[in-house]
């Protein structure tokens, strides 16, 4: 099972508990979401005063976004708003927090796991490794960055955008008094963390600072409404389109259905191959650019709630009934190998 | 695309292994507060939704951005018989 539906969750009345893993003793976290298949997650970590870790490397890619207090790492000084993409194998220089701090800190492939080394693995992506501060890097744009578009008055700070699976990174705003008269719902997952404020949504009510949620593809949200203004931090598992519409009442099947009508519509061959016989649909379509993408990768193997390697035969004891198979909103991923 | 480190993950360690079992546990029971919380609204909500559908009906929806588009009343959905179901 990937990560269930978590939302809202306010997280501030929820104690800590004390991290006990290599590389995070002398910290403490909340999980605000967990992949139960993977390990991969959203915590909310408080680092103590006194925090130390020596240089060291994760197996999975690491999103950090600082909310309070200083840590320093290498000659860096990572202060609020201070975001960081450390792709798996990086090897981070030493950390250090004097005083105490808090961030978000997403483990992307797996559950927590630090090895000590000075030197990143051979295979490291080094040129995704990202650190700046979003509140001072990077202007505020509008969000009309995909059409169909949010309403003007939600604005973003793009922070990373991963060019394969389009998934992506934000910093987000609501101005006061922003209004959004439809329900939207995704093909990605969506994520959000209220730095501050609060904003409402017609199927979830208010969601106040220290508010998140975690919100698998093709779930129903809005109408929208931000009475006083709202920062929050944001991403998705992959590319983002908006679909809206106006009836409150549709399931996460009928709009993913109402998604790949769409694709029909506006992508026709694709489509029609996609879904023909003789099991051409993707659960890894060669990509010569990108030979290996299928092997390990989630968002791929999801494809078809199920996985096997592309190009080798296999029984087929799933059915096709002619609409392509998809990512179940929380539903259970068959692995079969 | 070449190879990746995640491909070459080490196997979980106990404490990890540990570490994910017991947070699963939590997870579930999150999980299980915010299905009653959101049951908890459900009177509330559908009023939201009255509310919501009398402005799609007067003003209009957002269609894209500012844009807006009115629908008669005789189009809007439905509710459909059941409870209505928002955390999934
Ligand atoms: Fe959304």
């Amino acid at each position: 099972m990937a990560r269930p539906h978590i939302e809202p969750y306010v997280e501030l009345n929820d104690p800590f508990r004390k991290f006990d893993i290599a590389g995070f003793k002398g910290s403490h976290y909340k999980v605000l979401s967990l992949d139960t298949d993977t390990g991969a997650c959203t915590l909310k970590v408080r680092f103590d005063g006194g925090y130390r870790r020596k240089p060291g490397l994760s197996y999975s890619d690491i999103e950090i976004f600082v909310l309070n207090g200083e840590i320093r790492v290498g000659k860096e000084v990572w202060r609020e708003g201070h975001y960081a993409m450390i792709p798996a194998g990086y090897a981070l220089e030493a950390i250090s927090v004097a005083q105490g701090a808090e961030a978000l800190v997403m483990f992307n492939d797996g559950e927590p796991n630090f090895e000590e080394s000075a030197e990143s693995h051979d295979l490291t992506l080094r040129d995704a490794f990202t650190s700046l501060n979003s509140y001072d890097d990077r202007p505020w744009a509008p969000g009309n960055l995909v059409t169909p578009s949010v309403a003007s008055g939600c604005l973003i700070k793009l922070l990373r955008y991963e060019p394969l699976t389009e998934a992506f990174s934000f910093l987000y705003c609501m101005t006061p008094r922003f209004a959004q008269d439809n329900i939207s719902y995704h093909d990605s997952a969506e994520e959000s963390y209220h730095i501050w404020g609060t904003s409402w949504m017609m199927q979830f009510g208010d969601l106040p600072t220290g508010g998140y949620f975690w919100r698998p593809a093709y779930i129903n949200h809005g109408s929208f409404r931000c009475k006083y203004g709202t920062i929050a931090f944001g991403r998705t598992d992959s590319k983002l389109h908006n679909y809206f519409h106006y009836n409150p009442w549709t399931n996460p099947k009928q709009n993913l259905l109402r998604a790949a009508a769409q694709v029909y519509r506006q992508r026709p061959l694709l489509y029609n191959w996609t879904v023909s016989d003789g099991h051409n649909h993707p659960h890894g379509p060669p990509d010569f650019q990108h030979a290996n993408y299928f092997d390990n990768d989630p968002h791929v193997r999801d494809l078809h709630g199920h996985y096997h390697e592309a190009g080798i035969e296999h029984d087929h004891d799933h059915d096709h009934d002619g609409a392509p198979k998809a990512r179940k909103a929380g539903g259970k991923a068959k692995r079969k190998r | 695309m070449a190879k990746r480190v995640q491909d070459v993950r080490p196997p979980r360690k106990p404490d990890a292994e540990k570490w994910l079992r017991e947070n699963v546990t939590e997870q579930k029971k999150r999980y299980a507060a915010i299905v009653r919380e959101m049951d908890g609204i459900e009177k509330e909500r559908q009023r939201w939704y009255a509310e919501f559908l009398h402005i799609v009906s007067t003003r209009g929806w957002n269609v894209n951005g500012d844009q807006r588009m009115v629908v008669p009343v005789k189009d809007l959905p439905k509710r459909p018989k059941g409870r209505s179901k928002v955390v999934f």
